[in-house]
């Protein structure tokens, strides 16, 4: 009996170690195929100097990577990359605010839910076109009513010192909605309790917000910082759709605009792989860092 | 005191109120200017703002069909993005199951692999991947958009597998006695039970997909490859010289409508599955 129960559970283990190993292994494929692979071509390449035109590559060491690293629209592309992580702050205050809004009951939030989610279900390249417009320098929306208030408005999308900005302004607009939504959802999960018991000991509202609300954000706050940090640093497409050549003197390309460039138009993939590489360990250890401090602020729970 | 309180109380809803207000009406307006817009003649926008067309023209609406091959972007997306949304949401269920319910070897590791992945910048992987696909003659195909969607995606495994933990391991347990096998378990326990989160994550992933410009912008070339995406970049950068913004316009809603309409209908799904799973990272 005990024998044939052991026999039961063995197998029955078995059978289990091979459903679970079957049910990974379309994701497992495609974690090696379109993941690992690709990166092990790229470190590879990183040192070449492949052409792929010609087909022909020879290892030239460390090259690609000083000449990257002296060249100075890579440095003005590093300088843009930095300039697009303008937006998390702000989103991230209109997002909380609005959330908050939306937690309390304020009439109408299942309307502005949906309003303040259409930015963000919309494709990038339909708001752009739509931010064209918008901001056109003549005729845009935006202009003619700064100029009904006597504001005479920049040209949002063809001067250098502006074109940032206007993208900027896009991604705010665009990140509010779902960032809200993150931060209901933590703001549901936080317990009653909390706030009965501080209405107890008699404390206002703006105590109890960065007292109880806050601190209790903090992983949500964390997790929408980290996500934020690591896709604003790959800002590419808006830089592509808005610019088409990275805008005047390179104002407006970022660090993935400029691998982009590289590899696809001026033919210099084992340069672009390089960068990549570089750019790649860069927004890691930012990662890593993100993390270490994180033990400072972040609550982590009972 | 218990009068200021609800006057406090009240205030505060008003002020909550006209914050609210601001911000959806800062969202929505120019997507109503965009409608607004699409509806006019081409050469009566460069006026004064006119919020209601004068006439009300429907005539960009038809032109855009001719204009660029938006019928068969529409087509291509259609077909990339149903096929990606079912499939992948498939493989995805499977192994979020796997990785919440199931015990087998190295399941720590693959998970923590799985989630390192995120973090690597998308042109990383891109490069060589347009590489790999002109060996093997996936360029200007919609393959490239296609397979990798089918095995998975990792932030709906994620997600759907801390759903999964919130759910009673007795159930399964029950099941396994009653001689269930694990496919079944999965199938016709837990996929039921997870409802209202793969509503969530297949909105994600459809608009994912169904937006994408990246991966066509790199991969795809002819207009008969084209996504919907694209048509609308080429279309733009093509009329904006002309300056025939409405065209560009009626384009534009045209590729915005199914998503915004898929949204509208699951919205209430969102909070709900965010709120059951809460967010650590």
């Amino acid at each position: 009996m005990t024998t044939m129960t052991t026999r039961r559970t063995q197998s029955m283990r078995r059978r289990e170690r091979f459903w679970g190993l079957l049910f990974v292994t379309p994701i497992g494929l495609q974690v090696v195929l379109f993941c690992i692979v690709p990166i092990g071509i790229a470190v590879v390449a990183g040192f070449t100097n492949w052409n792929v035109i010609k087909g022909t590559y020879d290892f030239i060491g460390l090259d690609n990577f000083f000449e990257f690293l002296t060249d100075k629209y890579f440095w003005t592309a590093a300088g843009n990359t930095v300039f697009m992580l303008i937006p998390i702050p702000f989103y991230l205050f209109f997002g909380i605010l609005f959330a908050i809004g939306s937690h309390r009951g304020t009439p109408g939030n299942q309307v502005f839910r949906i309003l303040f989610f259409l930015p963000y279900i919309s494709s990038v390249v339909a708001l752009v076109v739509m931010w064209k417009w918008l901001f056109n320098y003549q005729y845009g929306l935006v202009n003619q009513l700064l100029a009904g208030i006597g504001i005479q408005g920049p040209d949002w999308l063809g001067d250098p010192a502006w074109i940032k900005t206007t993208i900027v302004i896009m991604i705010i607009w665009k990140m509010i909605g779902i960032t809200s939504i993150y931060v209901l959802a933590a703001l549901k999960n936080i317990p009653e309790v909390y706030y009965e018991a501080a209405r107890l000991d008699g404390a206002s509202p703006i105590r109890m917000f960065f007292q109880i609300t806050l601190p209790m954000l903090s992983p949500a706050i964390f997790f929408l910082t980290i996500v934020g940090i690591i896709g604003s640093l790959q800002t590419f497409v808006e830089v592509q759709l808005f610019t088409s050549d990275g805008g005047r003197n390179y104002s407006a390309a970022t660090i993935t605009y400029y691998i982009w460039q590289k590899a696809f138009v001026s033919n210099e993939l084992g340069l672009a792989f390089a960068t990549a590489i570089f750019f790649a360990l860069v927004i890691l250890g930012v990662t890593l860092i993100q993390f270490r401090m994180s033990r400072r602020w972040v609550y982590e729970g009972e | 005191m218990a009068r200021t309180n609800t006057a406090a109380r009240r205030t505060g809803t008003t002020v909550s109120f006209l914050l609210m207000l601001a911000g959806g009406v800062t969202m929505v307006l120019p997507f109503l200017w965009m409608l607004s817009t699409s509806l006019k003649q081409s050469n009566l926008v460069f006026g004064p703002p006119e919020w209601i067309p004068d006439p009300v023209d429907w005539a960009n609406y038809a032109e855009i069909w001719d204009a660029a091959p938006l019928a068969t972007g529409l087509l291509n997306s259609a077909i990339v993005t149903v096929l990606v949304v079912v499939v992948g949401t498939f493989s995805s269920t499977m192994a979020a199951f796997a990785f919440a319910k199931l015990d087998f070897p190295h399941k720590r590791a693959i998970f923590v692999a799985l989630l390192a992945t995120i973090m690597i910048p998308l042109v990383v992987l891109i490069l060589p991947q347009f590489l790999v696909y002109a060996q093997i003659g996936w360029l200007d195909t919609l393959l490239p958009l296609i397979v990798p969607g089918l095995l998975g995606n990792v932030t709906m495994i994620f997600f759907l597998r801390q759903y999964m933990l919130g759910i009673a391991t007795e159930l399964m347990e029950a099941a396994k006695i009653d001689g269930a096998g694990f496919f079944r378990i999965y199938w016709s326990i837990f996929l039921p039970l997870c409802k209202p989160a793969i509503a969530a994550n297949v909105i994600i992933v459809f608009m994912a997909t169904w937006n994408d410009y990246l991966g066509p912008l790199i991969f795809t070339s002819s207009p008969e490859n084209s996504t919907v995406q694209l048509v609308i970049a080429s279309l733009n950068s093509y009329y904006a010289e002309q300056t025939d913004f409405p065209l560009i316009m009626a384009a534009s809603i045209v590729a915005v409508l199914p998503v915004v309409i898929l949204f509208t209908i699951t919205q209430k799904y969102f909070v709900e599955s965010f709120a059951f799973t809460g967010i650590k990272g």
